[in-house]
């Protein structure tokens, strides 16, 4: 088995391998910063007793120096054979000359410095090496040279030997010590991780671990079978809910089902009644064209004839009947411009349109020239806002600002100073245009009725009018898939409004 | 009376002339910058006792009373050797021993021995060596000789020649007479020390 995959599985050897590194760590910090202290201790402490050394020697032989006793400075030389660790030790006197020499007996014969060194010490390889002057009186009488063994290499290896013992047999009394500790330890851990185990593998919330320690593993042990007493009431909850939510999932599903169906059958009867409408619309829209174009015939011969009636029969006719064949003459031209509008109006139903881009100002200042000419409309103040482009039929939005406007001039002609103000709003769906007079107004009452074919607010001797501008106004607007509207108090002036959408919509049937 | 003896290697009288004849003639011949080596074996001798004289200064504890003032010189008395005097004057000229300047004085028989400190008596005056020893002694004076057997007489420290060299015996119990303490370290030194009388 792989050793770190079982290391990572199990906590036991985690929690070995844990002691062992500890123990391992602090033996090799302390064995290191050790051997570097005594290594360095060692060096310091083997040039001090050198430097001492050499000092008792100057001590010792300046008499001889002084006295050029070679053989008394030789004798204090061979006392260095008390410190094995010195190989070789030489006197030189003032001028530089080897006095006396000695050198440790077994060893190989030294080979002395011809001349000595300036004063101090230095490590030469696995030698300490040391010039030290001897001096009296301010007159230096020689100088001393020892040389003694640096067995750091040795003093080393020793260390390491000792380290290594050390270190083996510290691991065998952790891992003793941490097999013993990891006992107590992680047999209630090990013991919850079991239960646990099992309660993933037989989905069984009624199990509980064991407590056996009062410690943090004890609480754990506890918090763990609260939460196995949670869980299992929760489960509980979770399925009960489950089974309800199945239930009612399935119930809506079906009443989805039936209002598709319901939803089919409601469109298909929608299209179906459609369908008969438009033929009806159609059949409706012919059949008034037909009794419109059917009634000019009728209605030239009446007017024709009471017209000859008058030119050739004007002297046997009295005042009186002249003045009824007037009235006749009058009302059928009324009755004529009443049939072509009603032609014109059920026309507007069949022609097709002809989208384009269309300035709306410009538009509605020609609209508005036009009628200038006709009406007296020179009196009147016309306000034109910046009106934003708009897409639809050229002669037909022509028709909306025509009548929108001539109303306009009609209802404020009473008016001493008539004012007229066109403009437009705009969101983001449509444009918004108003056409906005000071005159007569309208009952708010009958907003209702103002865009019904035939519905006179006033009457034709206040204000001559057909009644079917409006109607033809609302045709046109909703065809382009815009909604009209207006707003008035009588006497207030009135505002007409209507809205071409900014994205072409299909044109509704 | 005992001696401590140092054991001394041999050499035959003969050889020794000849060794000495031979290092003197190289010397001369070479021309070395070493004055001393040009000199001949007595102007040698001279020197080092010179040298040595106030050497031992150093060496040497006086009792107190014996300086006026700590930095009061140290007086070396010479009898009976001129040429040594001389010496001695030049090596001690600007030189200092345990702070103190080192002053020679020439002295003839009979002249006070006051404000000595160190006596030296000359082989020629050796002969009068009784009469200096009472004085000496009285003074706390360092009395050095360059004869064979005056230690018997009360000489404290005596040259003598060994190997060719220059050596020097001492009397312990003559420096205790004269309340003298040598250094333990000049007795290492020493060819020689006798230590007292049984």
């Amino acid at each position: 088995m792989n050793l770190f995959g079982a290391i990572a599985r199990s906590i036991r050897l985690k929690l070995m391998l844990v002691v062992l590194a500890t123990t391992l760590a602090a033996l090799l910090v302390a064995g290191v910063a050790l051997v570097i202290h005594d290594l360095t201790a060692y060096r310091q402490s083997g040039i001090n007793d050198l430097l001492a050394q050499a000092e008792i020697l100057g001590l010792a032989s300046a008499p001889a120096l002084a006295f050029d006793d070679a053989k008394a400075a030789g004798e204090s030389l061979v006392l260095l054979k008390a410190k094995p660790e010195i190989s070789s030790a030489a006197i030189y006197n003032a001028r530089g000359k080897p006095f006396a020499t000695y050198a440790r007996a077994g060893g190989a014969v030294p080979d002395f410095p011809r001349l000595p060194e300036t004063d101090g010490s230095r490590i030469d390889g696995n030698h300490f090496v040391l010039f030290k002057r001897i001096a009296q009186d301010n007159e230096i009488l020689g100088t001393v040279y020892l040389r003694a063994d640096y067995k750091w290499l040795q003093r080393l290896l020793n260390y390491l030997g000792i380290f290594t013992a050390v270190t083996g047999l510290s691991l065998v009394v952790a891992l003793i010590a941490s097999v013993w500790l990891q006992r107590v330890l992680t047999k209630p851990i090990l013991a919850t991780a079991t239960v646990a185990r099992e309660v993933v593998e037989h989905r069984d919330f009624s199990l509980r671990a064991r407590k056996t320690t009062q410690d943090e593993i004890g609480s754990m042990v506890d918090a763990f079978n609260d939460m196995l007493v949670e869980i299992g009431r929760r489960a509980e909850e979770l399925s009960a809910s489950n089974r309800s939510l199945e239930r009612e999932m399935a119930e809506r599903l079906r009443a989805d089902d039936e209002r598709a169906k319901l939803n089919a059958e409601l469109e298909q009867r929608v299209a179906e009644r459609t369908a008969q409408l438009e033929s009806a619309n159609k059949e409706l829209e012919s059949f008034s064209y037909s009794v419109s174009h059917d009634l000019r015939a009728p209605l030239r011969a009446v007017v024709g004839f009471s017209k000859l009636l008058v030119e050739d029969h004007a002297l046997q006719l009295d005042a009186e009947a002249r003045r009824k064949l007037d009235v006749i003459q009058s009302e059928g031209a009324r009755m004529g411009t009443l049939i072509d509008e009603l032609l014109a109006f059920s026309r507007l139903g069949r022609k097709s349109m002809q989208m384009s881009d269309l300035d709306m100002t410009e538009l509605a200042r020609s609209t508005f020239g036009g009628l200038n000419g006709q009406v007296e409309g020179a009196r009147v103040e016309f306000q034109l806002g910046a009106l934003p482009r708009a897409k639809g039929d050229r002669v037909l939005v022509g028709q909306v600002w025509a009548n929108l406007l001539s109303n306009a001039v009609k209802f404020s002609s009473r008016r001493e100073k008539p004012r007229i103000e066109v403009s437009a709003i705009s969101d983001e769906r449509e444009h918004v245009y108003f056409v906005r007079d000071n005159g007569a107004g309208f009952d708010p009452r009958y907003r209702a009725k103002l865009f019904g074919v035939f519905q006179r607010l006033h009457s034709a001797s206040e204000f001559p009018g057909t009644g079917v501008g409006l109607a033809l106004v609302e045709r046109i607007v909703l065809r382009h898939g815009g909604r009209v509207w207006a707003d008035s108090r009588p006497d207030e002036g009135a505002t007409f409004y209507f809205t071409l959408p900014k994205e072409q919509v299909h044109e509704p049937v | 009376m005992a001696f401590v003896s140092r054991p001394s290697r041999l050499l035959r009288p003969g050889r020794r002339r000849l060794l000495a004849a031979a290092a003197c003639a190289f010397a001369c011949a070479a021309g070395w910058p070493d004055a001393g080596a040009q000199e001949d074996a007595a102007q040698l001798e001279l020197r080092v006792k010179a040298a040595f004289l106030y050497k031992f200064i150093g060496y040497i504890d006086w009792p107190a009373g014996s300086f006026a003032r700590p930095d009061a010189p140290v007086t070396i008395a010479v009898v009976g050797a001129d040429a040594l005097a001389a010496e001695l004057a030049q090596a001690v000229a600007g030189r200092t021993v345990n702070d103190r300047p080192v002053v020679v004085r020439r002295l003839k028989p009979g002249d006070s021995l006051d404000g000595v400190h160190v006596l030296f008596l000359g082989k020629a005056e050796t002969a009068r060596l009784a009469q200096f020893t009472q004085a000496a002694q009285s003074r706390s004076i360092l009395l050095v000789t360059e004869s064979d057997g005056a230690l018997a007489q009360g000489s404290i420290i005596n040259f003598v020649m060994a190997e060719r060299r220059v050596r020097f015996e001492i009397a312990l119990d003559s420096a205790e007479k004269s309340r003298l303490k040598l250094s333990s370290r000049l007795l290492a030194v020493a060819q020689q020390v006798r230590t007292g009388t049984p």
